[in-house]
């Protein structure tokens, strides 16, 4: 069983960045088009997707010996449906406040591809602690990219950031819609892209010299 | 063979294993979550009542007694029944009668309901109550709900919790009428518009649009594209000092709603939705109204 060799620092930057899964992994795309219209909508989507997928995760590495392999994706969806109805629940019922801005989102993550893509490639072959790491990057590299995103449209289609009024106007209404999500995430790939290529040349470079 | 077996043994222990872990939260949770819900419609209506800053109120919504109306469906094989649950006096506590009104408004039948007030809440147990009492050819299905604010006999206010087609999906309100149905308040409950065009509409600017809206004005309201003034913006905004609140809010107090920039549709959507609402509202509580008292009903409301 091949186990990861990383530590647990990179496994939490490998989420962030090197494997980010909007930019990198392309991955979870739906979301990441259609709520991302705001910043705050970006933050509560990500810390919903954090939780569920730290849990998964670790639930996955603890039972991933007894998981047949070949009902190894409907226990996985299973997984996350109960933790979304769970969180869900308990949100409901003890953290109205948090429920009222949250609920909506936390239903929407049964079918998120991310959270089922790193149960398969990850969790399921590895222990707890890297597993929980694993989780916690790729959650908070979620939520990172839906913030970004969701500052770029917000300041761009509504002049606003956090509901602040920040430019006084509206410059490209076109920006909160789903179309313009695409656009944005094209743009900041290219932007992981291109950092991606002037980082690996300057290594080559480095390891000329 | 063999390995069939194994699967469907590994999948039917994963589903039961979730299954009993949903069920079991969701017991636990269940009645807190009821309590949220309650509380939060509660602090909806209460909120709509409240008269703002500038108003002197004439109650304190403490003082309020909210009265819950449930209007139910009810078929007789071909011929279709208005049901409405209506608490009435019984010696000193609160029972509930279910008075069957047909189309043309006249009251073909009265039944007594075996109901306790905290029961009626519960919509399950209202449908029992009113199975039996109805008999089994007879079938209701419930419509809806009004809520009948009273300051000691006298009606103050009323409730209409409802939903309407929005753009997407329906769009949950409330709306608060005083006695004469104008228009108190309106509170956007829960909705799936696009967010930051057909979602605006819970911002106050819109929602405020409607506040203090006559009757008469309601019938005739209707949706203009037109770019919102920016004191009347600042108004709904409630941004203004309380000196200007009174002036500018007479100046627009018989304007149309300015629609939603880029989201025309949810709002005629909210404003014609609120017209119908309130008008078949105001049409049946009158027809309640008169069979309650032609019939000498002890009703509460």
């Amino acid at each position: 069983m091949p186990v990861t060799t990383k530590t647990n620092k990179q496994l939490f930057v490998n989420g962030l960045l090197n494997e980010n899964p909007i930019f990198r992994l392309a991955l979870s795309m739906c979301p990441a088009v259609g709520i991302s219209t705001t910043v705050m909508n970006g933050i509560l989507l990500g810390i919903a997707v954090l939780f569920v997928q730290v849990f998964s995760s670790c639930t996955i590495s603890l039972i991933k010996n007894h998981i047949h392999p070949r009902i190894r994706i409907p226990t996985y969806t299973l997984t996350i449906a109960t933790w979304v109805t769970v969180i869900d629940l308990v949100l409901a019922a003890y953290m109205p406040v948090a429920y009222k801005a949250m609920g909506i989102f936390v239903r929407l993550i049964v079918a998120f591809a991310i959270i089922t893509m790193r149960l398969e490639v990850f969790a399921c072959k590895n222990d707890f602690a890297p597993s929980f790491w694993d989780g916690m990057g790729m959650g908070f590299g979620f939520m990172f990219g839906m913030v970004v995103l969701g500052a770029i449209r917000e300041i761009l289609g509504m002049g606003t950031l956090l509901g602040y009024d920040i430019l006084g106007f509206r410059p490209l209404l076109f920006f909160v819609l789903p179309a313009a999500g695409f656009f944005t995430v094209g743009f900041m790939m290219a932007i992981f892209n291109y950092a991606e290529t002037l980082y690996s040349r300057r290594r080559k470079e480095e390891k000329v010299v | 063979m063999k390995e069939i077996i194994k699967i469907t043994v590994a999948l039917t222990i994963s589903c039961l294993v979730a299954g009993s872990v949903m069920g079991g939260v969701f017991i636990l949770t269940a009645k807190a979550k009821k309590q949220n819900e309650h509380l939060n419609m509660q602090q909806t209506m209460f909120g709509l009542l409240e008269p703002e800053p500038p108003q002197k109120s004439e109650f304190s919504t403490a003082d309020l007694n909210l009265y819950n109306v449930y209007r139910y469906i009810i078929e007789d094989n071909d011929k279709t029944y208005l049901g409405y649950m209506v608490p009435v006096k019984q010696d000193t506590r609160t029972a509930y009668d279910l008075l069957i009104i047909d189309l043309k408004g006249k009251l073909t039948d009265q039944h007594k309901l075996d109901l306790l007030p905290e029961a009626a809440r519960e919509e399950q147990d209202r449908g029992t109550a009113i199975a039996n009492a109805l008999g089994s050819q007879k079938r209701a299905k419930y419509a809806d709900t009004m809520i009948i604010a009273k300051l000691n006999d006298k009606r103050v206010a009323y409730l209409l919790p409802g939903e309407f087609p929005g753009f997407k999906t329906f769009i949950h309100a409330m709306a608060a009428l005083d006695a004469d149905f104008n228009i108190l308040g309106l509170e956007i409950m829960a909705h799936e518009e696009d967010p930051g065009l057909g979602g605006e509409i819970e911002k106050k600017y819109f929602k405020n649009q409607f506040k203090g809206k006559t009757f008469e004005k309601l019938r005739q309201l209707k949706v203009i594209k037109e770019p919102l003034p920016e004191e009347y913006r600042q108004y709904l905004e409630r941004k203004i000092s309380q000196e200007d609140m009174a002036g500018i809010g007479k100046k627009y107090q018989d304007a149309d709603i300015h629609a939603i920039t880029g989201a025309t549709i949810s709002s005629s959507c909210v404003t014609n939705g609120l017209k119908r609402m309130v008008k078949k509202f105001v049409y049946r509580i009158k027809i309640l109204d008169r069979v309650i008292s032609e019939k000498d009903i002890h009703s509460v409301i």
